[in-house]
C-alpha cells in the first residue's frame, strides 16, 4: 500500500504516439479482429467471400496509410517516436508497402484455394492479417525488443497457416517442423539481443549505434557472441543456407497460397529488420560481421541454386529458389551501405510479387487435394491452358533474372551494390548461381512448352524429362521459344474462341478462379512493367535509405 | 548483491512449494496406489496387447483456449490498475481497446461452439454448403433443435 502512495505521487511519463507511424500495423490489426467479429457474428456460408474482401480493403488500406507515410517522410523528413522504439523513414514506408501488396495478392489467392479445399472460414485471412502486421512491426522497429515482438507475431500466425488445411497430414507435421524450429531460432534471437545489450547497454538501435561510435570496445567477446547469435536466429528466418533445412519441408508441405505468403512476408519482415540492426546500429564494426555475412551468401547462393537442380517437387524446387533468392538479398547486408541496402529493399519488393504469383499457378496447378505438384504434372500446360503458362513462365523468367522484368533489375542492383565496395568475387559467384538457377527455371518452363505426349503412362514422359536435364541451356531455350510461337498461335485461339479443345486435354485442364486470375494477371503485369519502365520504382527504392547511416 | 535476495527469496519459495505439494499429497492422499491390474480396461478376460485408443472432447482445449484467453486479460488488467490514477484516460482507452480484442477472441471461440455441451454431432462445423435459407429451412421443418447451439450461441446464456 506504502509502494502504491508512492508511485502516485510521481508522474509517470507517457511517450508522445506518432499514430500515423504505426497507422499500417494498426490497420492490419484492426481488419483481423474485424474479420473475425464479422465472421463470428455472421453465418459461415458467407464467410470466405466476406472475409477475403475484408482482408483485401485492409491491405488497399495499409497501403494508403503507407502513402500517406511516404508523403510525411518526403516533407517533414524522418523520425523516431513511441519512446525511440518505432521509426518512421523511407525503409519502413518500403517494408509496409512491401507487406500490404503482400497481403493483398496472397488473399486473392487463399479465396480459391480456401473454397476448393473446403475449409474455408476467415482463420486464414485473420491470421494472414496478423502475421502482415508482424513483419510490419519489424520494418519499423527501431528497438530490438520491438524487433523481437514483431518477429513473434510474424512468425506465430505462420505456424498456425502453415497447418491450415486440416485435410492434409503434411501440413500438420510442415507445422510441427516449422513451429519447433522457429521457436528454436527466436530463442537464440532472445539470446542475442540479451548478449547485445550485455555489451552495449540499450537495446535501442540508435543508442546501440552510439555507444559503439564513442567507445572501442576491446574485449568484445559478448558483442561478438550477440551479432552470431542475431545472425543465426534471422539465418532460421529467411532460410540462409546453414540454417535452411525447414525450409524445402515447410513450404512443400504449408497450403501453396500460404508457402507464397510465407516466403515473401516473412522474408520481407525478417530482412527489413536485419538491414537495419546490421547496417545502421552495427556499422561501426562491420568488420566483425561482414565476413560471416559474405560465407553466409556464398553458401546460401550455390546450395540453394545446386540443391534445386535436382528437384522434381515443384514446391521444393521453389523453396530452394527461395533460398537462392536469399543470398541474393543478403548481398545487399555485405554490401553495407544505403546503395546495397535500396537494392535489396527493391529486391524484396520485387520477389514478394513475383513469388506469390507464381505460389497462385502452383496453387491451381495443384487441384483439388493440393497434390499436384509433380513436374510431370505441368507437362503440356502451354496446351491446355496457354494464358496460365504464359503466366508462369514469364514469372519464373522473371525469377531467374530475364531483361525486361523486375527480377533482372534486382539482380542487377544487388550484384551491383557488391561490385561497389568491391566484392569482386562474391558478386561473380552470385551470377554463377544466377546462372545454374536459370536451368532449373527454364527446366520447368519447357516441361510447361513440351508436347503433351503419352500423358498416360508416365514412363516415357519422366524420361523425356531426364533427357532435358542433361541437354543444356540452349537447346532449352530454343525448344522454349518454339513452342512460344506454336502455343501462340493454335491453343491461344481455340480459348480466345472458345473452340472446344481435345478431350484429354480438356479434363486435364485446371480451374483458376477469377480472384486468382487477377492476382496472377497483376503480379505479372508489376513484374513486367516496373521492369520495362524502372524509374518509379527503383527511384522509390533508392530514396527509401535508413534513418542512420 | 542485496538486488538479487528477492530474487533468491522467490527461487527458495517456488522450490519448497513443489516440494511441500509432493510431501502433503504423499503423506494425505488415499493409500489406493493404482496396479497394472486395477487400471486394466477389464478385471477378467483377454489381457489386451495393445493400448486401446481414448477417445476425449476437443471441446476441453477449447475450455483450456478460453481459460487462456482471461488468464492473459487478467495479466494485463492487473499492473494497469496499480497506475490507474497515473495512466488516467489514455490507459483507459488502451484497456478497452485490448479487452474488446480479447473479447473478440473470446466471440470466436463462442461461435465455433466452445461453450456448447452435449452430443457432438451438434457440434459439428456447417458445411459450406449451408445458407441461411436452408438452415432457416431445416428449423421449419423441426430437424434443428431449438438454439441450434452452433453459431448463434453467443450470450452468456451459453456460459451458464
Amino acid at each position: 500500500m506504502a509502494g502504491a502512495t508512492v508511485a502516485s505521487a510521481a508522474t509517470l511519463h507517457l511517450p508522445h504516439i506518432d499514430y500515423l507511424s504505426i497507422l499500417p500495423v494498426l490497420i492490419m490489426m484492426g481488419g483481423a479482429v474485424l474479420v473475425v467479429v464479422v465472421s463470428s457474428m455472421t453465418r459461415r456460408a458467407l464467410g470466405t467471400s466476406a472475409s477475403t474482401a475484408l482482408s483485401v480493403l485492409t491491405g488497399v488500406a495499409a497501403l494508403v496509410a503507407a502513402l500517406f507515410q511516404w508523403h510525411s517522410v518526403t516533407t517533414h523528413g524522418a523520425k523516431v517516436t513511441i519512446a525511440g522504439a518505432v521509426v518512421l523513414d523511407g525503409f519502413s514506408v518500403l517494408v509496409q508497402v512491401t507487406v500490404a501488396v503482400a497481403v493483398i495478392l496472397s488473399a486473392m489467392v487463399a479465396d480459391g484455394y480456401l473454397k476448393r479445399e473446403g475449409v474455408d472460414g476467415p482463420e486464414f485471412h485473420a491470421l494472414a492479417l496478423l502475421s502482415a502486421s508482424g513483419a510490419m512491426v519489424m520494418g519499423s522497429a527501431n528497438d530490438l525488443i520491438v524487433v523481437f515482438l514483431g518477429l513473434e507475431i510474424l512468425s506465430i500466425a505462420l505456424y498456425v497457416l502453415t497447418a491450415m488445411n486440416h485435410k492434409r497430414a503434411e501440413s500438420g507435421e510442415a507445422a510441427l517442423k516449422y513451429f519447433v524450429l522457429g521457436g528454436f531460432s527466436s530463442a537464440i534471437f532472445v539470446y542475442g539481443i540479451a548478449l547485445t545489450y550485455g555489451a552495449t547497454g540499450s537495446t535501442n538501435l540508435p543508442q546501440i549505434a552510439d555507444y559503439l561510435a564513442r567507445n572501442v570496445v576491446a574485449d568484445n567477446g559478448v558483442l561478438l557472441a550477440g551479432m552470431a547469435l542475431l545472425l543465426v536466429g534471422f539465418g532460421f528466418k529467411v532460410a540462409a543456407v546453414p540454417f535452411h533445412m525447414w525450409s524445402p519441408d515447410v513450404y512443400q508441405g504449408a497450403p501453396s497460397p500460404v508457402t507464397g505468403f510465407m516466403a515473401a512476408v516473412a522474408k520481407a519482415g525478417a530482412f527489413a529488420a536485419v538491414l537495419r540492426i546490421f547496417v545502421s546500429s552495427l556499422s561501426t564494426v562491420r568488420t566483425d560481421w561482414q565476413p560471416v555475412v559474405t560465407g553466409l551468401a556464398v553458401l546460401t547462393l550455390v546450395v540453394g541454386a545446386a540443391i534445386a537442380l535436382a528437384q522434381r517437387d515443384v514446391k521444393r524446387m521453389l523453396a530452394y529458389s527461395s533460398i537462392n533468392h536469399a543470398g541474393f538479398i543478403l548481398l545487399g547486408l555485405e554490401a553495407a551501405d544505403p546503395r546495397g541496402v535500396s537494392a535489396s529493399l527493391y529486391y524484396l519488393f520485387a520477389y514478394t510479387v513475383m513469388v506469390i504469383g507464381t505460389f497462385a499457378v502452383v496453387t491451381v496447378m495443384a487441384r483439388d487435394g493440393d497434390n499436384g505438384h509433380d513436374l510431370e504434372d505441368y507437362r503440356g500446360l502451354a496446351r491446355r491452358q496457354p494464358l496460365l503458362a504464359l503466366a508462369l513462365a514469364v514469372l519464373l523468367l522473371a525469377q531467374a533474372g530475364a531483361p525486361f522484368t523486375t527480377g533482372f533489375l534486382a539482380k542487377l542492383q544487388v550484384v551491383s551494390a557488391v561490385v561497389a565496395v568491391h566484392g569482386y568475387v562474391l558478386a561473380a559467384i552470385a551470377m554463377l548461381s544466377a546462372a545454374i538457377a536459370v536451368f532449373f527455371y527454364l527446366r520447368l518452363a519447357v516441361v510447361m512448352y513440351s508436347p503433351t505426349g503419352s500423358v498416360a503412362d508416365p514412363v516415357p514422359a519422366a524420361a523425356g524429362g531426364d533427357g532435358e536435364e542433361g541437354g543444356g541451356g540452349t537447346g532449352a531455350v530454343t525448344e522454349l521459344l518454339t513452342f512460344d510461337r506454336g502455343s501462340d498461335a493454335v491453343p491461344g485461339l481455340a480459348v480466345l474462341t472458345g473452340a472446344p479443345p481435345l478431350d484429354d486435354v480438356a479434363e486435364r485442364r485446371v480451374t483458376v478462379p477469377v480472384l486468382t486470375r487477377a492476382a496472377i494477371v497483376i503480379s505479372v503485369a508489376v513484374t513486367v512493367v516496373f521492369g520495362i519502365v524502372p524509374a518509379p520504382l527503383v527511384d522509390f527504392a533508392h530514396r527509401a535509405t535508413l534513418l542512420f547511416h | 548483491m542485496a538486488d538479487y535476495l528477492p530474487i533468491l527469496v522467490l527461487m527458495v519459495l517456488g522450490f519448497l512449494f513443489a516440494a511441500i505439494s509432493f510431501i502433503a499429497s504423499a503423506l494425505m492422499a488415499p493409500r489406493k496406489r493404482p496396479t497394472a491390474a486395477k487400471v486394466a480396461p477389464y478385471e477378467c478376460g483377454i489381457v489386451p496387447r495393445i493400448e486401446p485408443p481414448t477417445r476425449f472432447p476437443v471441446r476441453f482445449y477449447l475450455v483450456a483456449m478460453i481459460f487462456i484467453i482471461f488468464d492473459i486479460e487478467i495479466v494485463f488488467l492487473y499492473p494497469w490498475a496499480v497506475v490507474f490514477h497515473q495512466l488516467g484516460s489514455f490507459g483507459l482507452v488502451e484497456v478497452i481497446v485490448f479487452a474488446t480484442v480479447v473479447l473478440v477472441s473470446f466471440l470466436f471461440l463462442v461461435s465455433n461452439g466452445a461453450l456448447t455441451w452435449g452430443p457432438a454431432a451438434r457440434l459439428e462445423r456447417a458445411l459450406p454448403s449451408r445458407t441461411s435459407e436452408s438452415t432457416i429451412s431445416r428449423i421449419a421443418a423441426g430437424l434443428a433443435p431449438a438454439g441450434d447451439g452452433d453459431r448463434s450461441g453467443t450470450g452468456p446464456g451459453q456460459a451458464a
